[in-house]
C-alpha cells in the first residue's frame, strides 16, 4: 500500500494536524508544569501522566477506528441511560474540585465523565435525529431533540459545570443546524436562553462570582485582584510573548506561576507567551485544518448519522477552541473549559482522541 | 427535498446537507478570524505595552544604598566614618499584633514599650517598613534574639553600615547630622531623581552641603519573583557607587583646641561671679581662617550635641532635650549666627574714614572720658571714663577709644551719604559670605531705608537720627556680624586687602583609585579690596599693637610670635555684654586669623582674647602657657 492509497482510506492531513496538535500540547503542558519544580514538585508529574493519556487515547482512537459506526445506533437507548447513570453517580462518588463535583479517581487516573458524556452525547443525539422519520422541523422534534439534551443538561448543571453544560447546547445546536431545523427554531432557543438567563440572575441561581466571571472579560480592570486577575495575567502573558515568543521554556509569566491554571485552562497563555503570534497562529492554523478536515468528513459522509456524528464532533472542538482561546485573549467569559488535545486533562485528551477516531471511521467508510 | 429515504437506509442524508455545512465552515473560518486578529491586537500591537507590564510583573528592584563618603580633616585624619553596626529592627504590623513580642524584646534591649513603640511611630515613611529600634547590640543581646527568634514576632536583626563619629562631639557643627529625607526634601531634590522616601540624606553641615559627594549612587538588585512576592533568584546586581570622601580644610587639632579654648573661656568667665565679667557665660563661637586663602581651619560652637544621636533616627527625648531652650540650642552653629560686634569693626570705621578722606593718619583726637558731639542731653561715654587725654587713630585703635570714633561716627553722618554703611558692606558685612555650610545668617548693616523699614509699625522711631551713625562706628546699635564675616574681614586686612570667600571642603577623593580632587578658588571666591594698601598697613600695625601695649596686650604677654587684633565687647539688650576678640598672626607673616565670640562673657580683652591666644598657639604649633587665669581688660 503506497501513501496514496493509505490516504484514499485514511485522512493522513487529520492525523498529522491531530498529531502535531498533540505534541504542541504536550510541550506547553510541559512547559507549564516544570515550574513546579520551584515548589519542590516533580517537574515531569503532567508530562508523564499526559503521554499516559496519550497513549491510551491513542489505542481507543484505533480500536474506534476499526470498529463500524454504523452499528452504534443501535445502542443508542443503552448509551443514553449509561451517560445519565453516570452523571448521577457523580453526585455520590464523584471527587469535589474546585466546588464542582465532577470527578472519579480510578487508581492513578483522574476520569471526568462530564468529557465522556459531551461525546456519548454526541452519538446518541446523532442517532436520534438520524432516526427521526419527519423532517426535523416540527415543534416536536424540537422538544425531543431538546429533552434528549434536556436531561444530561441538567445533571452537569447540578454539579455545577457550567462549562460542559455550554459544551452540550453547542453541540445542539452545531447538529440541529445541519440536520435541517428551521430558523424559528433557532430563534425559540436563543429567545429562550436570554429569558432563563434573566430569570436565572434575578432568582440568584448563579451565585455572584460566576457572575462575575461571566461578565469580567467585559472590562478586567474593574476587579483586577479577583475575578479580573487571571484575565489580566493572562493577556500580559500572551501580550508580552509579541511576534516570536519568549521561546519555549522562557515565559516569565508562566514559569513564575503568575498565570492560574496555566497547563489547563490557560494553557494558551503559555503558547501565546513562549511561541508569540506565529506560534499562536500555527496552532490555530492546526486547529483550522482539523476542523476543515472534520468538515470534509461530514460532507463526504455516507449517511445522516456519520454527517451528524462528524459535525457534533466538529461543533463541540469549534466551540471548545473558541471559549477556551476567547477567555484567555479577552473576548469570552472565563469558564473552565479546557482546549481540545492542548490543555492538560487526561479524560480531555482521550475523548478527544476518541473523537478523531470516530472521524477517521466516517472517513474511512465514506465509500462503503 | 429534505427526503428520509424509509426503503434502504432511513438516515441517507438529504442533498442540502452540503450547504448546511457550508454555513457551519463560515463560521468556522470567522471564529478563527477572530481570533488571529485579536492575537495580532494583543501581541503585535499591543506587545510592548504588555512587556512592560509582564516585567513589572516578576522583576522587583530593590535598590541597594551606597556607602556614604567619609569625611578627612585637611591632614587625612578622619572624621566621620561609616562601621557595619547590628541592629534590631520591628516590623511595625507585626508588632501591632502580637503586643508579646514587644513586650519580650523591651526585656532584652532594657527600653521601655513605650521607647519601642515611640521609635516604631517615628518612621515617617512607608509605615509597613521595618523600624531599627536599637543599634550595636551587644553580643549577648544579639545571641538571645537569635535563639528566640520564634518568640519574638516580627523581630530582625539587621546589619547596615552607619555613620560613626570616631572623635565624638567633635566639628558637630561642621560636620552636621545625617536623617531620613523629608517630604521637603524630597519634592527639592525631585530632578536629582535618585531619592527615595527612606533615604538618608545629609541634614547640616558639610554632610548637607556635600550631599552630592557624599552620597555616591545607588546600587539595585533585580529580583525575579513569583505571584506572590517571594524572591527566587538575584538577576541581575548593579553595585552601588560609594560616595566620593570628602577632605575639609579643618585641622583636627586646631578644631580641638578652638572647642576646648572656648569651654575654658566659659568656665573661666563664670568662675569670675561677677555677670558684668561673665559669670552669665553660656554659649560661644570661634572661626579659624586662613587668610591666604579663605580656608577654614577650625569652627566651633558651643553647646555642641553629638551626632551619633542622628544615627538611625533620633530619639524623640533627644530632641526636645536638643531643642529645649534651657539647653541654649546646641544645634545651632554660633559662628554663622549674627551678633552685635562691638569694637571689633572699629577698624572698619578707621578704613572707611581714611578712605573717604574724613580723618587722616596723623590726625589727633582729645577723650575727656566722654563725649556731647551729639548734645549735651546725649552725652557719650568713653569705655575709660577718666579719658583717654590726647591720641592719634593708632592708640584709639589699640586701646578701642570709644570718643575717637564717636567723633568720626558724626563725621560719617555729617557727610550725608551713608558711607559707613557702604564701607561695612565692601568689606563683606551685611551679606552672606557665601561659605560652603548651611544657614549662614547675613548680619546686619543699618541704614535709612533699613530702619524705616524695620519700625513699620512704629513711626516715631523710624528716623535716622545722627547717634544711630555712630552707634555703627563702634560695632554698636543695630549692626549685626557674624564670627565668619569677622573673620574673613580680619583675614583680608592679615592678608593685605585680599577677600577670599570662606570655604571649608578643601578636595574631594573618588572612591576608586583615591584620586585626589582639590577644590579650586574661582575667580568669584576671591576679590581685592578697594582700599590702598597704604591703609590696610597702617591698620595692621595699630591691630599689632593691640596685642603689645592695648587691650589684648594682658592676654598676649609672653606670646612667643607677633600677633595682631582687636578686642569687642558688644552690649545686647537684656544680656550682658558679649565677649569678642578677632586677630591674626604672626603678624608679619599672617597664617591664621581667629575669631571668638563668648555670649555674655563680659570684655572681650579678659574672655575672648585669651582663648585666641590658645588657639593661636596651637595652630602655629607653640607650646604656650597661656595668658595666666586673671587677664582683666575693661574697655569695649
Amino acid at each position: 500500500m503506497d501513501l496514496r492509497s493509505i490516504n484514499r482510506k485514511i485522512d493522513l492531513t487529520m492525523v498529522a494536524a491531530v498529531l502535531l496538535l498533540c505534541i504542541y500540547g504536550v510541550i506547553a503542558v510541559f512547559s507549564a508544569t516544570q515550574s513546579t519544580s520551584l515548589n519542590g514538585g516533580d517537574p515531569y508529574f503532567f508530562l508523564k501522566k499526559q503521554i499516559v493519556a496519550f497513549a491510551i487515547g491513542l489505542v481507543i482512537l484505533l480500536a474506534l477506528l476499526f470498529s463500524n459506526y454504523n452499528k452504534w445506533k443501535n445502542y443508542m437507548a443503552f448509551l443514553y441511560v449509561l451517560n445519565v447513570l453516570v452523571l448521577i453517580a457523580v453526585f455520590f462518588v464523584g471527587q469535589t474540585h474546585k466546588g464542582a463535583q465532577s470527578w472519579f479517581q480510578i487508581g492513578f487516573f483522574q476520569l471526568q465523565p462530564s468529557e465522556f458524556s459531551k461525546l456519548i452525547l454526541i452519538v446518541t443525539l446523532a442517532s436520534f435525529l438520524a432516526n427521526r422519520k419527519s423532517q426535523l422541523d416540527s415543534m416536536r422534534d424540537l422538544l425531543l431533540s431538546l429533552a434528549h439534551v434536556g436531561l444530561p443538561l441538567l445533571l452537569v448543571l447540578a454539579q455545577p459545570d457550567l462549562g460542559t453544560a455550554m459544551c452540550y447546547i453547542a453541540i445542539l445546536l452545531g447538529m440541529m443546524l445541519v440536520a435541517g431545523f428551521p430558523g424559528r427554531h433557532f430563534a425559540i432557543i436563543i429567545l429562550a436562553g436570554i429569558i432563563i438567563a434573566i430569570v436565572g440572575i434575578q432568582l440568584h441561581v448563579l451565585k455572584d462570582y460566576q457572575i462575575d466571571r461571566l461578565t469580567v472579560f467585559v472590562n478586567p480592570d474593574n476587579d483586577p485582584k479577583g475575578a479580573g486577575y487571571n484575565l489580566l495575567q493572562s493577556k500580559i502573558a500572551i501580550g508580552s510573548g509579541q511576534l516570536f515568543g519568549k521561546g519555549i521554556f522562557s515565559g516569565t509569566q508562566t514559569r513564575l506561576q503568575f498565570l492560574p491554571e496555566r497547563h489547563t485552562d490557560f494553557i494558551f497563555s503559555v503558547i501565546g507567551e513562549e511561541a508569540g503570534f506565529f506560534g499562536a497562529t500555527l496552532l490555530l492554523l492546526l486547529f483550522l485544518v482539523l476542523i476543515m478536515r472534520g468538515l470534509q468528513t461530514a460532507v463526504f459522509a455516507k449517511n445522516l448519522f456519520g454527517t451528524l456524528l462528524a459535525t457534533g464532533i466538529i461543533s463541540l472542538w469549534l466551540f471548545q477552541i473558541l471559549v477556551n482561546i476567547g477567555m484567555t485573549i479577552g473576548l469570552m467569559p472565563i469558564t473552565g473549559i479546557p482546549l481540545p488535545f492542548i490543555s492538560y486533562g487526561n479524560s480531555s485528551l482521550i475523548v478527544h482522541l476518541m473523537g478523531v477516531g470516530i472521524l477517521l471511521n466516517i472517513y474511512a467508510r465514506r465509500y462503503v | 427535498m429534505k427526503l428520509i429515504d424509509t426503503t434502504l437506509e432511513r438516515n441517507v442524508k438529504p442533498e442540502d446537507v452540503r450547504s448546511r455545512l457550508l454555513i457551519l465552515s463560515f463560521i468556522a473560518i470567522g471564529i478563527f478570524t477572530i481570533l488571529i486578529s485579536r492575537l495580532w491586537f494583543l501581541q503585535v500591537m499591543g506587545g510592548q505595552m504588555y512587556m512592560e507590564l509582564a516585567e513589572g510583573n516578576y522583576i522587583r528592584v530593590i535598590p541597594v544604598d551606597a556607602p556614604r563618603g567619609l569625611i578627612y580633616d585637611r591632614n587625612g585624619q578622619v572624621l566621620v566614618n561609616n562601621r557595619p553596626s547590628t541592629g534590631v529592627s520591628v516590623s511595625p504590623q507585626i508588632a501591632e499584633k502580637y503586643p508579646e513580642s514587644l513586650k519580650k524584646l523591651s526585656k532584652i534591649l532594657g527600653m521601655s514599650i513605650g521607647e519601642i513603640k515611640e521609635k516604631i511611630a517615628e518612621k515617617k515613611v512607608d509605615p509597613l517598613k521595618p523600624r531599627v529600634i536599637k543599634w550595636d547590640l551587644t553580643d549577648q543581646v544579639l545571641a538571645y534574639i537569635e535563639e528566640h527568634k520564634m518568640e519574638l514576632l516580627g523581630v530582625d536583626i539587621v546589619t547596615e553600615p552607619i555613620r560613626s563619629y570616631p572623635h565624638g562631639t567633635l566639628g558637630a557643627h561642621i560636620l552636621g547630622y545625617i536623617g531620613e529625607i523629608s517630604e521637603q526634601e524630597m519634592a527639592k531634590l525631585k530632578d536629582t531623581g535618585d531619592y527615595m522616601l527612606g533615604d538618608t540624606i545629609g541634614k547640616t553641615g558639610v554632610e548637607s552641603i556635600y550631599e552630592k559627594i557624599l552620597r555616591g549612587e545607588k546600587g539595585s538588585q533585580q529580583l525575579e519573583v513569583n505571584a506572590s512576592g517571594r524572591p527566587l533568584r538575584v538577576i541581575k546586581n548593579q553595585d552601588p557607587i560609594p560616595g566620593s570622601n570628602l577632605v575639609l580644610s579643618v585641622d583636627l587639632n586646631v578644631q580641638q583646641a578652638a572647642e576646648q579654648a572656648i569651654n575654658e573661656a566659659i568656665q573661666q568667665a563664670k568662675s569670675t561671679g561677677k555677670p558684668e565679667n561673665g559669670a552669665n557665660a553660656d554659649a560661644g563661637a570661634a572661626v579659624v581662617l586662613d587668610p591666604r586663602n579663605g580656608e577654614i581651619i577650625a569652627m566651633a560652637s558651643y553647646p555642641t550635641y553629638n551626632p551619633e544621636l542622628f544615627v538611625g533616627g533620633i530619639s524623640k527625648q533627644d530632641w526636645d532635650n536638643l531643642l529645649n531652650p534651657d539647653n541654649k540650642f546646641p544645634l545651632n552653629n554660633r559662628a554663622l549666627m549674627a551678633y552685635p560686634p562691638g569694637s571689633t569693626f572699629k577698624p572698619v570705621t578707621l578704613i572707611g574714614a581714611l578712605a573717604d578722606g574724613l580723618t587722616a593718619k596723623d590726625e589727633s583726637f582729645l577723650c575727656q572720658g566722654s563725649w556731647d558731639g551729639l548734645g549735651k542731653k546725649w552725652v557719650r561715654w568713653c569705655w575709660n571714663h577718666s579719658g583717654h587725654g590726647r591720641l592719634g587713630l593708632v592708640k584709639a585703635i589699640y586701646d578701642s577709644c570709644d570718643t575717637v570714633f564717636y567723633i568720626i561716627g558724626q563725621r560719617f553722618y555729617r557727610q550725608g551719604e551713608e558711607r559707613l554703611q557702604y564701607w561695612a558692606k565692601i568689606f563683606g558685612f551685611g551679606s552672606i559670605t557665601g561659605v560652603d555650610l548651611p544657614m549662614e545668617a547675613k548680619g546686619r548693616v543699618p541704614d535709612k531705608a533699613w530702619k524705616k523699614e524695620f519700625n513699620k509699625g512704629n513711626p516715631e522711631y523710624q528716623r535716622w537720627y545722627p547717634g544711630d551713625t555712630v552707634n555703627i562706628a563702634i560695632g554698636q546699635g543695630d549692626l549685626l556680624a557674624t564670627p565668619l564675616q569677622m573673620a574673613s574681614f580680619y583675614a583680608a586686612i592679615a592678608n593685605g586687602g585680599t577677600f577670599y570667600r570662606p570655604h571649608i571642603g578643601k578636595a574631594m577623593i573618588s572612591w576608586n583609585g583615591n584620586v585626589k580632587t582639590e577644590f579650586q578658588i574661582k575667580p568669584e571666591d576671591k576679590h581685592e579690596l578697594p582700599v590702598s594698601k597704604d591703609m590696610i598697613r597702617y591698620t595692621q600695625s595699630a591691630l599689632e599693637q593691640v596685642t603689645t601695649q592695648g587691650t589684648a596686650a594682658a592676654a598676649f604677654a609672653g606670646f612667643p610670635v607677633r600677633t595682631a587684633g582687636k578686642t569687642g565687647t558688644s552690649q545686647v539688650r537684656g544680656k550682658e555684654d558679649f565677649a569678642w576678640y578677632v586677630g591674626y598672626a604672626p603678624a608679619d607673616d599672617p597664617k591664621y586669623v581667629v575669631a571668638v565670640m563668648i555670649e555674655q562673657g563680659g570684655h572681650g580683652g579678659s574672655t575672648a582674647a585669651p582663648a585666641a591666644r590658645k588657639i593661636l598657639a596651637t595652630a602655629l604649633g607653640y607650646y604656650d602657657k597661656g595668658a595666666g587665669s586673671n587677664i582683666y581688660d575693661p574697655s569695649r
